[in-house]
């Protein structure tokens, strides 16, 4: 007794017990090889091309459609511009290492080789590294006014229109919640929160998302919209100004022009009016709501023919053409 | 007709002590004579659109809040009373240049102003907090200003400058201690912590928060004075000297009324207030001696020290005004501000009486032109609390139910008892009986 006191090390409680002991006796421990990547891995990661994730749907991500997501679908026609060549695939904000698509996995350059994700704060650098054509650095001080124009009064009346709007309930649906999950208590909690933090959003910049310094408790529905209506005008402006169809007169499209393109796209295909119905004055334009006529009506059409020239550049070169407008 | 605009009080100088509310207040006094409009002091919580400035026009009713809102509503009324700015002779890349810097403004200055007066705790407490509360009625500073701060602090809060505020900084400090504690960590006497090189040791101890992220901070103006520096703010000013400098520079960007109003109103205020950490004041002195020209001069344009009054109500004789600062409603802000802060239900409340209330002054208003229509937030808003008081209701019954069971014996006492009869002489039958008695 003295003698295995004396052997066993000073503190007892690092020693496993007698039966556990036994127990790992007869199972010794065995470590398996790690298992290989399922075989879709390889084409649902990253192939030979660099992989975009984006919010959009199975087929459309096949045929290299454009996302439904405002800054998926900048940064998707950014890199287009850039002369990039990639793929992309759907994918939530739950898989983006920074919370927040898109992100761009490189290539592999090996089987074996795990190239880690960009997150869309690098995007540009990587697309002026690896694209083929740079797209103009346009540095004009106002350019910096003007994206604030993108990025107060007309995302603000996208947040409102999509995720607030009774009439895109169907949209919202289908673009965010219907992917997400197939219960019926769960989508309608999905769809509370993000009507939640649609709202809070807007009422960031104000009541109506025009200047203001203090967050109220309501959104005001009708300076949103009036702010927008505001807002597209003066870039309609801005752009016929331009003699080359571009903004602030670059030669070829520039990173504003995506941005702008990514809200005018989505605003002309999913929220227009039915075809061939009449435009009338402001008024009724302000009373409809509908976002693709307000981008229509602003200017003399200069914002829809510059989506429709950027679209044609961007999408309707490629060998998805067809298919791509079979689909619109 | 005489409009009301409700504003946040005077405060540095200035006639409001918000940004937005001071650029209202500049627009009208550049285009209403002193006699067609009258500016209540107020706060949000007195107003039914909970957001100032508001503007109440007695005629139709009606109530609009928002700078830019009020401009719009301005123009739709008629001249005697209300002089248009030159708009005919503009052309429209002022209008689009203007709604650029509109925008600007709102995204970019707004934070930084935050950033200055709000956020940092020095400058709070020490410029910020008693301008409030000497505008403020009795028990009010001590919940508006605070909620105003936090409003401001979520603004600013993409910067990731939060460690301007001292007091968030040093809670967060003091609940990692707790947490270290908490998880059984080493603890280092606090004596011993400074010697070793805490936060109070040497020159990065000794710099306040400001001035450890100055180079951060100057940048994060000059990105936008930068912008606004190219904005040909003085342009009535200049008179011969303007055409020259246009020769020279080139086209400056030119804006309208509504815009120099605003960029007015946010400069001045980064610019006017005494406040202990100056940088942005500092910045804009150093760098931007245009903005700083025009912000003095602009100010002595618009509000001269001798001259136009501006019309602010009495608040004894305007019954108007003396309706909404009753001691009563006064106590009853306060008492909507404290419900306010009850976490999770206080919101949804206050945003259920702020509907209400703007459900109220629309019905009254004898204007049509607005178009409203039903958010489906808010009917959903309606399902889920009812969801979550039937929930809870749901709770109580069954846990009334548990109660019943176990307590309330439905299936007998849960403890049952069994005493051990005495064994007296009265158990022995007759005879025993007949002894009891005896005994």
């Amino acid at each position: 007794m003295a003698t295995t006191s004396a052997a066993a090390p000073p503190r007892k409680w690092w020693q496993v017990p007698r039966p556990l002991q036994k127990v790992f006796d007869t199972f010794p421990l065995l470590a398996y090889d790690v298992n290989a990547l399922p075989g879709r891995a390889q084409s649902a990661t990253s192939g030979d091309l660099p992989t975009l994730y984006v919010f959009s749907t199975e087929e459309e991500a096949l045929l290299g459609a454009p996302s439904f997501n405002p800054s998926c679908l900048k940064w998707q026609a950014f890199l287009k511009l850039a002369g990039v060549k990639f793929q992309i695939l759907p994918s939530t904000n739950h898989a983006s290492p920074t919370g927040a698509l898109p992100f761009i996995l490189p290539a592999r350059s090996s089987p074996t080789d795990v190239p880690s994700p960009i997150p869309s704060s690098k995007l540009h650098g990587y697309a002026l590294k690896y694209g083929t054509s740079n797209p103009p650095e346009v540095s004009a001080l106002r350019l910096d006014a003007y994206q604030a124009l993108l990025d107060v009064p007309i995302r603000n009346v996208w947040l409102q229109a999509l995720y607030r709007d009774p009439e895109y309930t169907d949209l919202l649906d289908r673009f965010y919640i219907t992917p997400a999950s197939s219960s019926y208590w769960v989508r309608g909690a999905l769809r509370h929160q993000l009507r939640r933090a649609a709202e809070t959003e807007i009422l960031k910049t104000g009541p109506g998302g025009a200047a203001s310094t203090a967050i109220s408790l309501l959104v005001d529905e009708h300076s949103v919209y009036r702010a927008a209506v505001n807002a597209l005008e003066a870039l309609a402006t801005l752009l016929s100004e331009s003699k080359t169809g571009w903004f602030f007169g670059a030669e070829t499209p520039s990173m504003f022009d995506a941005s702008v393109f990514a809200y005018t796209h989505l605003m002309l295909k999913y929220m227009s009016d039915a075809e061939g119905e009449v435009e009338g004055e402001k008024g009724y334009i302000l009373a409809s709501r509908k976002l693709g006529t307000l981008v229509r009506s602003a200017g003399s059409g200069e914002l829809e023919q510059h989506h429709r020239r950027l679209f044609e550049l961007l999408w309707l070169a490629d060998s998805n053409a067809e298919l791509l407008d079979a689909k619109a | 007709m005489t409009l009301e605009l409700h504003v946040w009080g005077p405060a540095f100088g200035l006639p409001s002590i918000d940004a937005e509310c001071l650029a209202t207040v500049t627009y009208f006094a550049q285009t209403l004579s002193a006699a067609d409009y009258l500016l209540v002091q107020s706060s949000p919580s007195a107003v039914p659109s909970h957001h100032l400035p508001a503007l109440y026009n007695p005629s139709t009713v009606t109530w609009i809040s928002g700078f830019d809102p009020i401009v719009t509503y301005l123009s739709t009324l008629q001249p005697p009373s209300y002089h248009h700015p030159d708009v005919t002779t503009l052309p429209s890349r002022v209008y689009a240049n203007s709604q650029a810097y509109k925008a600007l403004l709102t995204s970019s200055a707004a934070p930084l102003l935050a950033l200055s007066l709000y956020v940092s705790s020095a400058n709070y407490s020490e410029t910020t907090r008693p301008a409030y509360s000497a505008i403020l009625p009795f028990p009010l500073p001590w919940t508006e200003p605070l909620a105003v701060r936090a409003a401001m602090a979520a603004r600013a809060a993409h910067l990731g400058m939060s460690s301007l505020d001292t007091d968030a900084e040093m809670e967060r400090l003091e609940k990692e201690e707790r947490e270290r504690e908490a998880a059984g960590w080493v603890q280092i006497p606090k004596a011993l912590r400074k010697a070793v090189g805490g936060q109070n040791s040497g020159v990065k101890g000794q710099l306040s928060p400001e001035m450890k992220r100055r180079i951060k901070l100057e940048g994060l103006a000059a990105e936008v004075f930068d912008v606004l520096g190219e904005v040909d703010l003085l342009e009535e000013e200049d008179g011969e000297e303007g055409e020259e400098e246009a020769k020279e520079g080139g086209a400056r960007i030119k804006v309208t009324l509504e815009t120099k109003c605003l960029a007015f109103a946010y400069l001045a205020l980064m610019l006017l207030p005494e406040v202990p950490r100056p940088w942005l004041k500092e910045v804009l002195q150093k760098k931007y001696a245009g903005l700083c020209k025009f912000v003095l001069e602009y100010r002595r344009k618009t509000f001269p020290e001798s001259g136009k009054v501006l019309p602010w109500a009495d608040r004894e004789s305007d019954p108007a005004v003396s309706a909404c600062d009753s001691a009563l409603s006064i106590v009853g802000r306060f008492v909507r501000a404290v419900v306010d802060d009850i976490p999770m239900l206080g919101r949804e409340w206050s945003r259920w009486w702020a509907l209400r209330q703007r459900r109220v002054a629309e019905e009254n208003s004898t204007e049509t032109q607005l178009v409203i229509r039903r958010s489906v937030g808010e009917s959903e808003r309606s399902l889920l609390l009812a969801g979550a008081g039937l929930t809870l209701l749901a709770i109580n019954v069954v846990g009334l139910g548990i109660y019943w069971y176990r307590y309330r014996g439905l299936l007998g006492a849960p403890l049952q008892t069994w005493h051990r009869p005495l064994v007296g002489l009265g158990s022995f039958g007759a005879a025993g009986a007949m002894f009891a008695g005896l005994a």
